[in-house]
């Protein structure tokens, strides 16, 4: 795989880009599209041939970002280049911290099978046999951990067996209020009478499929029905919240600024059974994929 | 300039050419739907009405051949983006 050599700003701009209209610039072949690719630091890892990894371990630690994210979103600050991924790695010799980089405005059911795909690739490969996965998803990244269980499932993947904790970091179980004020505003304007109205929810409705699927946090095809947790690994959720005071009205209102903590914690979802749940008031989604106290209590759990 | 930063810059060019040719059209229907508010209130108006029609219609004329010839340009720099990147495609798959 060729190494990514372009100046930061424009992975960046790209990483918004395909969020906005990622499934667009994929069906045009767009050259700004992102494919799904795995990083072990700032290293491109081909998942037919993980030789890039120097000292592999028998355990797996995948960060997965969210929608017009990069992988830099994990490096916490004033932290030396560290992140979660490498932070248990630290703690634990034989956990391989691997970032994942991917088009965010796809629909999320089909990076979730390609990321199964890789997914096994990647383990049918690695030099070491794989003796458990950890996967750490924020925002839509959780919502991908879901659908690639799915899919893998489905399948007969082997890594689903590794498979021992999910994390869900700040991930719109339940949809975002912001996505789902996106559909609604749209559906309104496309009903108005005026046609200037109506361009105005033409504009919006040129949003990406994978924020269309974070208004209901739809992982499957909705014929697929709702896929439960994948039974046998442990399920975390951490959950951000813009004000320190629990019972501020803001929390209430804009939850850790995009996704409630209720739909953070898949309220709405039935038959869900977490191994536990931890709140973090005072940290806005954004800081939950790279603050100290996140840090802190993925050790705890997965150490 | 090496190759993937060029290929990024022609993705933008693509991107942006698109973007200019719809949203050109999109602009005419904005710009042509409030105009016709006004049109239509000049309607009302009996010192207006004779004169109202025959405006609307050149104003209307005039503001599509404006944004069409917007969006045709638009869409022709973005025909020779897409060119550019299908010929690249074309190179990367015979190397």
């Amino acid at each position: 795989m060729q190494t990514d050599t372009s100046p930061v700003w424009q992975r960046h701009a790209s990483a918004i880009l395909s969020g906005f209209l990622g499934d667009w610039l994929e069906a045009r072949n767009n050259p700004l599209t992102m494919p799904m690719a795995f990083f072990h630091g700032r290293n491109p890892v081909e998942p037919d041939s993980p030789d890039v990894v120097e000292e592999p371990g028998s355990t797996l630690c995948l960060c997965i970002h969210g929608l017009m994210e990069l992988e830099s979103i994990w490096t916490i600050p004033h932290g030396d280049g560290a992140h979660y991924g490498s932070l248990l790695a630290a703690g634990n010799s034989d956990i391989t911290p691997l970032t994942l980089r991917y088009n965010t405005g796809r629909p999320i059911y089909r990076n979730g099978e390609d990321l199964a795909d890789l997914l096994e690739t990647l383990v049918s490969h690695w030099p070491l046999p794989v003796e458990r996965i950890i996967l750490i998803g924020h925002s839509m990244g959780g919502l991908l951990i879901r659908s690639a269980c799915h899919h893998g499932q489905l399948r007969g993947n082997r890594w689903v067996e590794q498979l021992s904790d999910c994390v869900y970091i700040g991930s719109p179980h339940d949809g975002s209020w912001l996505a789902k004020g996106a559909k609604a505003t749209a559906e309104l304007m496309n009903g108005a009478p005026r046609d200037y109205f109506r361009v105005l929810g033409e504009v919006i409705d040129l949003r990406s499929e994978g924020i269309r699927n974070l208004s209901r946090g739809d992982v499957v095809n909705p014929e697929d029905g709702e896929p439960p947790l994948l039974p046998g690994a442990r399920h975390y959720v951490v959950c951000g919240l813009l004000a320190r005071s629990r019972q501020h009205p803001v929390n209430a209102l804009f939850g850790d600024a995009l996704v409630h903590e209720s739909s953070a914690c898949g309220s709405e979802r039935k038959g869900w059974t977490l191994s536990d749940v931890a709140s973090f008031p005072g940290i806005d989604h954004i800081r939950l994929a790279h603050h100290p106290d996140v840090a802190a209590q993925l050790k705890e759990w997965l150490l | 300039m090496n190759e993937q930063n060029r290929n990024w810059w022609v993705g933008v060019a693509d991107m942006a050419a698109s973007g200019i040719n719809h949203g050109a059209l999109k602009l005419e229907r904005v710009h042509l739907s409030i105009a016709d508010e006004t049109f239509n209130i000049l309607q009302q108006v009996p010192v207006t009405r004779p004169w109202s029609e025959s405006v609307r219609y050149i104003h209307h004329g005039i503001s599509r051949l404006s944004y069409r010839s917007v969006s045709l340009a638009a869409a022709g720099l973005g025909a020779l983006a897409r060119r550019a990147n299908v010929t690249k495609s074309y190179e990367t798959h015979i190397k």
